[in-house]
């Protein structure tokens, strides 16, 4: 009798364990998307900006082709394709902020300033991103979530190379 | 007109320092012109002003690594770069400007901003077609209308060329110093061993330059022909490509690793087949022509710039790109035939000939002559005009 009243305790404990597991993946799956969210709609808020200084201020041509093109990418197409776009962007952005300090080139005070809080905003945000990214893998890897299978059918959440690149 | 001495101005966009065929394709010919007894000055990124040897090149400061097209460009752009290149064409006195890859954003398209006058482009890739050519179109067309001839190093290049820009193009290839390259006879290559060697050269770590693929055929041609050696040369991990290997082809494969010049040369010499599996993402191939040159028969993917570079006449053979029994096939078609090899191998060398500067020069300056025509010195454009009215 003992026997069976404890296998039952024990049955018992383990699916609610089992079904906190799922939900705490669950939740940490939505964490993923919704900071994804903000990222996206920061890295869009930086394309549209991008094509703005590349209207606005006195560029090279090269310069203006690297921003136009890259900027236009990154608003049109998947985030799978457009890695390259978004790393072209920091990396030209960068430039253009430190020839804009050396004073080589004339950017708009206003534009120049809303730059600068987004790369922080930008920042902030691939941090808060890496961090769900990372805690979801490390759950998935754990054995109880494979055995399970407790993740479903939700796709890995990846880390993209242009989130690794300093601002 | 052709015994006139010229001060030629080129452009190379694409950092100095770093291995890649369009700065090799710049040093040479730079070099073969300044033989000639012409003056060459070469303005380029250079991320270490120290590693400057050669009088003619003036740096325009280091490179910014910006990801195009799958890999990493290092390239130069900005006020700074804008303001070095203006410099340089007024102080340069050129009678005519080189610009290499104009239409990628870097030094050539400043100097094409910045120049008036006679002024010659090298399209050197062949791209797929710019997701944003509709948005970035405007801004580069203008500057490609100012070049008064444009050169294609192949027809692939020459395609892209016309996709993008609508516009046509001379095809010149790539060239190469054929003197340099040797030779060895049927019976010198087998007093150096009894091994049929098939040779690769390239980044093997690189999927798209198709070594896994030689690799999957390998245990075929290792079947049909037992002493066939697989001899790969280049920069990579070997220790990861053999790990994947059965233990009984370790016999059949031997690395040299990054080799030099001197050494690439006795490497292709002493082939029996070069085999170049790569997928895709070549222009030109000047590979081919090497190993052409150097008497080694072609086996190569059936990837349009290597299809184009081959039927220059029969010195090497095709296979279906990503097709690994088709590659063993037809490898061991070759192999088991010498008489052909041997015939394949004097027509490769017959051929590459005209892949030498001597030949590919004397047709790039007849495009300067042409783009010279009518026109003075180069100079800084008066205020670059046409860009600003083109936004």
């Amino acid at each position: 009798m003992m026997t069976v009243v404890a296998t039952a305790l024990v049955l018992i404990l383990f699916a609610w364990y089992l079904s906190f597991s799922a939900a705490r993946l669950d939740r940490l799956h939505h964490r993923v998307e919704t900071s994804w969210e903000h990222l996206d709609a920061l890295l869009q808020r930086r394309a549209a900006l991008a094509l703005e200084i590349s209207h606005q201020a006195d560029l090279d041509p090269a310069t203006a082709l690297i921003l136009t093109q890259s900027a236009y990418v990154s608003r049109e197409e998947s985030i799978a394709d457009r890695n390259d776009a978004e790393r072209s962007l920091s990396e030209s952005l960068k430039f253009l902020r430190d020839s804009a300090r050396n004073d080589e080139i004339q950017i708009s005070v206003p534009l120049l300033d809303e730059l600068s809080a987004l790369t922080e905003k930008i920042t902030l945000a691939i941090s808060i991103h890496l961090e769900a990214v990372n805690s979801v893998s490390k759950l998935r890897a754990k054995m109880i979530y494979r055995l399970f299978h407790l993740a479903g059918k939700a796709t890995l959440p990846k880390i993209y190379s242009f989130e690794e690149d300093s601002l | 007109m052709i015994d006139k001495k010229l001060r030629i101005g080129m452009v190379c966009p694409y950092g100095w320092d770093i291995p890649g065929g369009v700065q090799i394709h710049v040093r040479e010919l730079a070099e073969h012109f300044v033989a000639e007894g012409h003056h060459v000055s070469v303005i380029a990124p250079v991320s270490d002003d120290e590693s400057i040897s050669d009088a003619w090149l003036v740096s325009a400061g280091r490179p910014v690594p910006i990801p195009f097209n799958g890999s990493v460009a290092r390239v130069l752009f900005g006020p700074i770069a804008a303001s070095r290149v203006r410099q340089w064409i007024a102080q340069g006195d050129f009678d005519v400007l080189h610009m290499h890859e104009p239409g990628i954003p870097s030094l050539s398209l400043l100097a094409c901003w910045a120049a008036e006058g006679a002024m010659v482009g090298t399209f050197h890739a062949s791209t797929p077609k710019l997701r944003a050519i509709a948005s970035v179109g405007p801004l580069i067309e203008p500057m490609i209308e100012k070049l008064s001839a444009r050169i294609a190093v192949s027809q692939m290049a020459q395609e892209t060329l016309n996709n993008l820009y609508g516009t046509e193009a001379v095809v010149i290839p790539n060239g190469i110093d054929y003197a340099r390259f040797s030779y060895l006879s049927a019976e010198e290559k087998r007093a150096r061993g009894a091994k049929l060697r098939i040779g690769f050269l390239g980044r093997f770590e690189e999927t798209r330059k198709g070594l896994p693929l030689l690799l999957e055929a390998l245990p075929k041609i290792v079947k049909a022909i037992p002493n066939v050696e697989l001899v790969v040369a280049g920069p990579g991990d070997q220790e990861k490509v053999l790990d994947r290997l059965d233990s009984y082809l370790l016999r059949h494969i031997r690395f040299l690793g990054r080799l030099s010049e001197e050494e690439k040369v006795d490497f292709l010499a002493s082939l029996d087949l070069y085999v170049a599996p790569n997928t895709g993402g070549e222009s030109f191939g000047i590979i081919l022509a090497e190993a052409m040159a150097s008497g080694a028969p072609v086996l190569a993917s059936n990837i349009p710039a290597f299809v184009d570079l081959l039927a220059i006449g029969e010195c090497g053979s095709t296979f279906e790109s990503e097709n690994s029994a088709d590659l063993a096939q037809k490898a061991i078609e070759l192999l088991r035939n010498s008489a052909h090899l041997q015939q394949l191998a004097e027509n490769g060398r017959d051929a590459a000939i005209r892949f030498d500067w001597a030949s590919v020069a004397t047709q790039i300056m007849s495009v300067y002559e042409v783009a010279m025509t009518g026109q003075g010195k180069v100079a800084v454009g008066s205020e670059n005009a046409s860009w600003k009215k083109s936004r």
